[in-house]
């Protein structure tokens, strides 16, 4: 492939055969540069830190990471990450699916399994944070020999109800969406992996009957999604919502928890597709074009958590309520201001490179910019959290506290665990949807040859419609 | 432990034991494997003691020992083990009260760090003896001592009363000796001289609840003066109703001045030149003066006490017009008055006031003559800490018993204490743990806790009628053959005049024959001798008749020095004394050290109370480490910068600091007395506590200070704490 | 555990959230606190270790919050005292503890309900349920919620110091959130007693650890339920309710007699705290 190729300014090259596809997608499963590996030792050691960390918590007891009248801390905050990151695949898949925007098709797969894993690992945390984690299923309503039931009226039960369900549901979108690729994965395989793939593809042979079953059966788990997305990321926001805490009890939590998710996936998309793309040498799948549009919903995203912050503000500031303004105030003035401030930085003015086309184009600094994006998230959660327990109705108690080592180290364990959970993906399961990229393909194939016949018809004039608006060199 | 390799037989035979038991326990039969046969009881309380029901909590009346104030205490008792100490209500000291340090009795008590064997210096080294071994060493030391030099023989305690106090008496009266030392850090001997020579009597009763202002001079009532609980019990008494005034004037803000209407922050040194002060504008708004008096107070016009005492005239002709307003009043003198070089003179002029303004007889009334002599405590001071080191320096002393104190923890470095204590060759401590005092000593012997030992106290503040409050275990003890301070001295008692004391078999009977032989008027209504000392046990102590008489109004000539300005010393330094860890004993209990200053809310740590002006001067902020230099040593603390002390002070509690107490004491904080000079009270002999002139200088170290509330300075506009004045109080609820 | 049980589980649950706790108190235990008599001595605290089996967690844990302090006394300077030079009228001291809410905010966020509303108007936590998952403590105004970050037992009762526990109430393992229960061990001795003698509980027949230490009797303790009782009378005189007077809810307190010292903390939360303060009081001296 000549360089000047890789830099078209379509979503897909139209004559890509079908059989390129497959053996490019499938040689994700076989080779991916060495630095994919060394992704996989880096997450390996992230994940021992964490393991040491839990270790010595719960052999010694939650001293070593939580502090009065910090009860929560960066392990809740870390979760309400997690469960944000959570939401793109959602957003993408389901929403861009039911809205047939065609260009999400070549990275949907990857971000839904973002999805899966960031649940499960949002799920550690709140039972890491528990004081006594061998207890953690009395949240669950098994049926207790006791009479004994959780609290149903704790939001943090509700939190149990909701994850599990999104966690489930979007395990099997993952799951449903793959079949047909697992099924091309099985024709093409041998071994062990022939075994797997014949289990999982259900017996797929994409006769029109499976073809038409799955279509509704896809788009069906779609729209079942969207709401269920937006309740889980709103009942999350619930766990400060409804208490009755200057800084979390705000109206405006889960509209704002909802967009920072959202924002938050949005930039992991960025910055996991960047990643896929050179580990695997997909720049022909992951252009440079979806990774504009990527980038422009995630400038749009932005926005409106930068507007629904500036809310928040105002209403706190103009509701004269003395203690949800001083725990504000404390944000912005006191010992947490630099944090917040970057989470500002981060969250709001970062975006604006977003809007540069020569800065969305370029990869390094996407790559940056996404990861920053995501750090400014990270604070965001933990800037709900902290200031408000070290500030809030009772000044006695005030105090400001950082975090321990213990609770760094688990954290950081926390993105050693998602990415070995997300490289052991890719290398198992086609992290592109071949059948999908087929079907993208087929359909510029078919515009550009309804394009070539009017232009023929009328002479050579410009095509009443077309994909790439913008004229490039090469294409 | 049980052996668990059990054969099938003895498992059944185990099984018929506990169901025996079990039916047993019932009908309370004795058992037939006893503790007399070698075999545990195979159920417990099988055939338990009288009142011993397990599960429920049985009180005993007892004597609380943290301080010296004598509060009654119950103790609850449960399956033979000391739970929890309420204070008894029968008490007239606290009535069923009972303060942070009471409470701590058990702690004392189970402390782990108590000493549980005899320890004797070997070859330079402490090393444990049995108790038949400490016994003959210290029979044939003190008998070698008795024979050739007796009155070389000392004895260094504690505040003492009681039949202790008698027998400690009698073992020098037996020795010929009488050197009874008697030391105590926080104590008001020269404020006991000044009622004696004013009023004719050392301890008169002080009718906080009839005085409608209180007027103290760094008296502490609330916190560390005389009697704390009791006087807390009758300042809510004070405070209700018509609700009295409260000022208070001390140069560092203590307990009771945080809980004053008016505190003023009054230069260190000359409290009395604000008292004159005050007396100047009584006597201009034509109250009279004693004649004797009237010299001083003359020379202290207000505008001139202003100026000597940082409190301007207005405060002080305010102060005049409160007292003359609220009458009757009671002014009080406490330690930062006495322990001055001038602090008689000082303290004289506080107690001018009360003559002028009628509280004498009113709010000051005379508490009587105890009717036991023997009996009577025996007051600690520093003066005898003074004498003590000085002897020892003179190798005057052959053999010294130590008890109820730690001296070289509390002596002044500059006193030469500890290298004095090289020339007594035999040095005997009885103790609980292991103290500064006790490295010291050549023979160490522990005695029991408060809590299992036997005896009688009579507190130098006798609130209502006299008492002798008793003291009866509560459990026994937990190291076996560790004797009561009693039997202790019964068996030294022994060893000298065996004949004398004999028929006791123990203190226990002593204390039963001195029931006994009480004169018959205390035998009311036909009771034995028996039911006579039962009733006293049940109710804690016995009343005695001590008839009051009338007190005098002898003020003398008061003549006060102007405090110098010390170039190189310009701070005053200020050892002030804690409810909680009190001089230092009580630094081993970790409730104790856990609990937050009332003040400063610091915990396990020494602090120096700065004032925001001085610290600013020192470029220290809260958590340095500043150095504290005397003229006799050095001690580095972290500041604490705080408004409630005066800019010219440098404020350091007491209790911490200590080498060798005990795992919750050792290493923590300074001890601030170790630098203080040997300055002397010009009348009484006293050591001058408050009057070292210290430096403070940076060290550059920072500290993290542990304190509760980080934000600790206001209520940020939230309705926590609401005041109202007074006047709407006397309105709504006044009487 | 049959489909029965568990549908008459589910039914009495259900009904439980609907009638919105209880209302028919047996017993409604309540305090008054006079902070006109409160010197700030630490008393009740201390009282309140021995009582309670609170550990001492050491200097260190202590200065991260790991604390125990159940009843705590805060100490607060004057406002508007900031500028001057000197407190002048000293202290504000405030002994706070669990003000066992009638409308307690950390009853409802508990996931496990570790922690309820008794018939007797206590707050109560049920250690054994608590997963130490926190969120009472968050959502508690007053912050008067302390968790055993630590394993405590070996640490804060070295031998023989363990003799001294109290075998009325547990000793508390980490993980667990503990707080002020008006010690409710003696309660339950007063009323076993009261029913073994078939009597009604009598006022000041017992009272808490700290109520009974104070040395200047500033902590009343009694049951709110009987109108005799010296605790009611107090907050009748000073025109305190408690929400179920009046029927939910009630917002504030309704008093005909402003000048009168009762108050709650933090009273506008509307938690109804069951712990009633008498404003401090100080002379007015310019």
């Amino acid at each position: 492939m000549k360089e000047t190729e890789l830099h078209h300014d379509k979503d897909i090259r139209e004559d890509l055969a079908w059989s390129q596809i497959n053996s490019d997608i499938m040689k994700s499963l076989e080779n991916p540069r060495r630095g994919f590996w060394y992704t996989v030792i880096g997450c390996l050691v992230l994940l021992a830190i964490g393991i040491t960390a839990e270790v010595l918590q719960y052999m010694y007891g939650m001293g070593r990471s939580k502090n009065h009248p910090h009860m929560w801390n960066l392990y809740i905050a870390t979760f309400i990450f997690w469960i944000g990151m959570s939401h793109s695949g959602t957003l993408l898949s389901a929403i861009l699916h039911i809205v047939h925007a065609d260009w999400r098709k070549p990275i949907y797969r990857f971000a839904e399994a973002m999805t899966t894993f960031s649940l499960m690992t949002a799920l550690l945390f709140p039972v890491i944070h528990l004081g006594r984690l061998w207890n953690f299923y009395w949240v669950i309503p098994y049926v207790p020999a006791r009479g004994t039931w959780p609290n149903f009226r704790s939001p943090l039960s509700w939190d149990g109800f909701a994850i599990m369900t999104y966690l489930t549901s979007s395990a099997l979108f993952l799951y449903i969406g793959m079949l047909p690729d697992l099924a091309i994965a099985r024709d093409n395989t041998t071994g062990w992996r022939k075994k797997l793939y014949s289990t999982l593809s259900l017996g797929w042979y994409g006769s029109d009957r499976q073809w038409r079953i799955f279509r509704k059966a896809y788009m069906l788990m779609a729209i079942f999604l969207i709401p269920l997305a937006v309740s889980v990321h709103s009942i999350v926001s619930s766990d400060f919502a409804m208490s009755i805490m200057p800084g979390w009890h705000v109206t405006t939590f889960p509209p704002y928890f909802v967009s920072g998710a959202l924002y938050s996936g949005c930039a992991a998309i960025v910055t996991l597709f960047i990643l896929l793309r050179y580990y695997f040498r997909w720049e022909e799948y992951m252009t440079l074009a979806i990774l504009e549009k990527i980038c422009k919903l995630t400038f749009a995203i932005a926005m409106v958590w930068t507007y629904l912050n500036l809310v928040e503000f105002a209403s706190v500031w103009y509701g004269h309520d003395i203690y949800g303004k001083e725990v504000l105030w404390a944000k912005m003035t006191g010992a947490y201001a630099p944090v917040f401030w970057s989470m500002m930085f981060f969250g709001s003015v970062l975006p604006f490179t977003l809007a540069f086309r020569k800065l969305r184009r370029h990869i390094p600094t996407m790559m940056t910019v996404s990861i920053l994006l995501n750090v400014g998230m990270w604070l965001e959660r933990w800037m709900i959290i902290s200031p408000t327990l070290s500030q809030s109705f009772y000044p006695w108690s005030w105090d400001v506290m950082w975090p321990t080592l213990t609770s760094w180290g688990i954290v950081l364990g926390s993105f050693g665990w998602f990415g070995l959970l997300f490289l052991t993906f890719v290398k198992i399961f086609p992290s592109v949807s071949m059948y999908e990229v087929k079907e993208m393909v087929y359909h510029r194939r078919l515009a550009s040859e309804k394009a070539q016949a009017e232009r023929r018809n009328t002479g050579g004039a410009q095509p009443a419609f077309s994909l790439s608006m913008r004229k490039e060199d090469g294409s | 432990m049980m052996n668990l390799k059990l054969k099938r037989r003895e498992f059944l035979q185990l099984m018929g034991w506990s169901t025996a038991g079990a039916t047993l326990a019932g009908c309370d039969l004795p058992t037939t494997v006893t503790l007399e046969e070698g075999k545990e009881e195979v159920v417990a309380y099988l055939s338990p003691e009288e009142y011993v029901i397990p599960g429920v909590g049985v009180w005993y009346a007892s004597t609380c020992l943290q301080c010296a104030a004598g509060c009654g205490i119950h103790g609850r008792v449960r399956e033979g083990r000391a739970l929890k100490l309420e204070g008894n209500p029968d008490s007239p000291v606290n009535r069923g009260k009972l303060c942070q340090m009471g409470q701590s009795g058990v702690q004392t008590h189970y402390n782990p760090d108590r000493l549980s064997k005899p320890q004797l210096r070997k070859d330079g080294k402490l090393v444990d003896i049995s108790w038949d071994e400490a016994w003959k060493v210290l029979d044939e030391k003190v008998g070698a001592a008795a024979k050739t030099s007796g009155a070389r023989v000392a004895w260094f305690t504690g505040t003492v009363s009681g039949h202790q106090a008698a027998l400690i008496g009698e073992h020098l009266d037996a020795l010929g000796s009488r050197h009874h030392f008697v030391h105590e850090v926080i104590n008001n001997a020269v404020g006991r001289a000044v009622n004696q020579d004013v009023l004719g009597e050392a301890m008169p009763r002080l009718a906080l609840d009839q005085a409608k202002l209180v007027l103290s001079f760094g008296a502490d009532f609330l916190g560390t003066w005389v009697s704390p609980t009791h006087f807390a019990t009758e300042y809510a008494k004070f405070r209700s109703g018509t609700r009295g005034v409260l000022v208070v004037a001390e140069p560092k803000m203590s307990l009771t001045g945080a809980n004053a209407d008016l505190w003023l922050a009054v230069r260190p040194g000359t409290e009395g030149m604000l008292a004159l002060g005050i007396a100047h504008a009584l006597m201009q708004s034509g109250v009279s003066v004693p004649d004797a008096a009237r010299p001083a107070v003359a020379a202290y016009a207000p505008v001139k006490a202003a100026e000597i005492t940082g409190i301007s005239a207005q405060r002080i002709e305010q102060v005049a017009a409160l007292l003359k307003q609220h009458s009757p009043s009671l002014v009080l003198a406490g330690a930062t008055v006495e322990g001055q070089e001038q602090g008689y003179q000082a303290a004289s002029a506080v107690m001018l006031l009360n003559v002028m303004l009628g509280n004498v007889g009113q709010t000051i009334v005379s508490s009587g003559e105890f009717p036991f002599p023997q009996l009577r405590p025996r007051t600690g001071n520093t003066r005898d800490l003074v004498a003590f080191a000085a002897a020892a320096k003179d190798k005057a002393l052959d053999v010294a018993f130590f008890y109820g104190t730690n001296p070289v923890y509390t002596a002044p470095a500059s006193l030469g204490l500890a290298e004095g204590l090289q020339n007594i060759p035999f040095k005997v401590v009885l103790t609980q743990f292991p103290d500064e005092t006790a490295a010291q000593a050549d023979l160490v012997l522990p005695v029991a806790s408060s809590l299992e030992d036997w005896g009688t106290h009579v507190a130098a503040y006798q609130p209502e009628q006299g008492v002798i409050t008793f003291q009866q275990p509560l459990m026994e003890g937990l190291y076996p053959g560790t004797p009561g301070v009693g039997d202790a001295l019964l068996k030294l008692l022994k060893m000298r005049e065996a004949q004398k004391y004999g028929a006791f078999n123990d203190y226990f009977s002593y204390l039963q024959n001195a029931v006994a032989s009480l004169p018959e008027q205390y035998k009311a209504s036909g009771l034995t001798n028996k039911q006579l000392w039962e009733q006293t046990l049940q109710k804690g102590l016995l009343t005695v008749d001590s008839a009051p008489g009338s007190l005098k109004t002898n003020v003398g000539e008061i003549t006060l020095h102007e405090v110098k300005a010390d170039a190189e010393y310009p701070l005053h330094l200020i050892p002030s004394p804690r409810l909680g860890l009190w001089d230092g004993r009580h630094a081993n209990i970790p409730w104790l050290q856990e609990a937050p200053d009332q003040i400063s809310k610091v915990v396990w740590d020494s602090w120096a109370e700065l004032h925001p002006s001085t610290a600013a001067r020192l470029g220290v902020r809260e958590g340095d480490v500043v150095e504290i230099t005397s003229a006799h040593g050095a001690i580095k603390v972290k500041v604490y910068v705080f408004k409630g002390v005066h800019p010219d002070a440098i404020a350091v509690p007491l209790g911490q600091g200590h080498e060798g107490y005990g795992r919750y004491a050792n290493g923590i904080g300074a001890n601030p007395l170790k630098i203080l000079s040997p300055a002397i009270e010009a009348r009484t002999g006293e050591l001058a506590l408050y009057g070292t002139r210290v430096k403070a200088t940076r060290t550059g170290v920072h500290e993290e200070l542990v304190k509760e509330g980080r934000n600790n300075i206001s209520q940020r506009s939230r309705k926590l704490v609401v005041t109202i004045s007074a006047e709407q109080f006397r309105r709504t609820e006044g009487v | 555990m049959s489909l029965e049980n568990l549908t008459q589980d589910w039914s009495r649950y259900r009904n439980g959230i609907e009638e919105g706790g209880f209302h028919n108190y047996e017993h409604r235990w309540g305090m008054a606190i006079d902070l006109n008599a409160c010197i700030g001595c630490n008393a009740c605290s201390t009282a309140c270790y021995a009582e309670n089996n609170l550990a001492v967690v050491g200097k260190e844990r202590f200065s991260k919050g790991h604390y125990m302090h159940w009843m705590r006394i805060e100490r607060y300077w004057d406002e508007d005292q900031a500028k001057a030079e000197f407190p002048d009228q000293g202290a504000n001291f405030l002994p706070m503890l669990c003000q066992q809410c009638g409308a307690a905010p950390c009853e409802p966020v508990c996931p496990v309900a570790a922690t309820y509303h008794t018939p007797d108007g206590l707050n109560a936590q049920v250690y054994n349920r608590c997963i130490g998952s926190r969120y009472c403590s968050n959502n508690c105004p007053y912050r008067v919620r302390y968790f055993n970050f630590w394993s405590y037992p070996e640490s804060a009762w070295p031998a023989p110091l363990n003799l001294q526990l109290n075998p009325d109430i547990t000793v508390r393992d980490k993980g667990v959130m503990e707080k002020c229960t008006f010690c409710v061990q003696r309660i339950r001795v007063a009323k076993d007693t009261a029913k073994m003698e078939n009597r009604k509980i009598k006022d000041g027949e017992f009272t808490t650890a700290c109520a009974q230490a104070c040395p200047t009797s500033a902590i009343h303790f009694g049951d709110l339920m009987d109108a005799e009782s010296a605790v009611t009378k107090l907050w009748a005189k000073h025109q305190v309710k408690r929400h179920d007077d009046e029927g939910l809810p009630v917002s504030t307190q309704h008093k005909q007699n402003p000048a009168l010292r009762g108050y709650r903390v933090l009273e506008e939360l509307n938690t109804d705290p069951s712990v009633m303060y008498l404003e401090r009081v100080r002379e007015e001296l310019a």
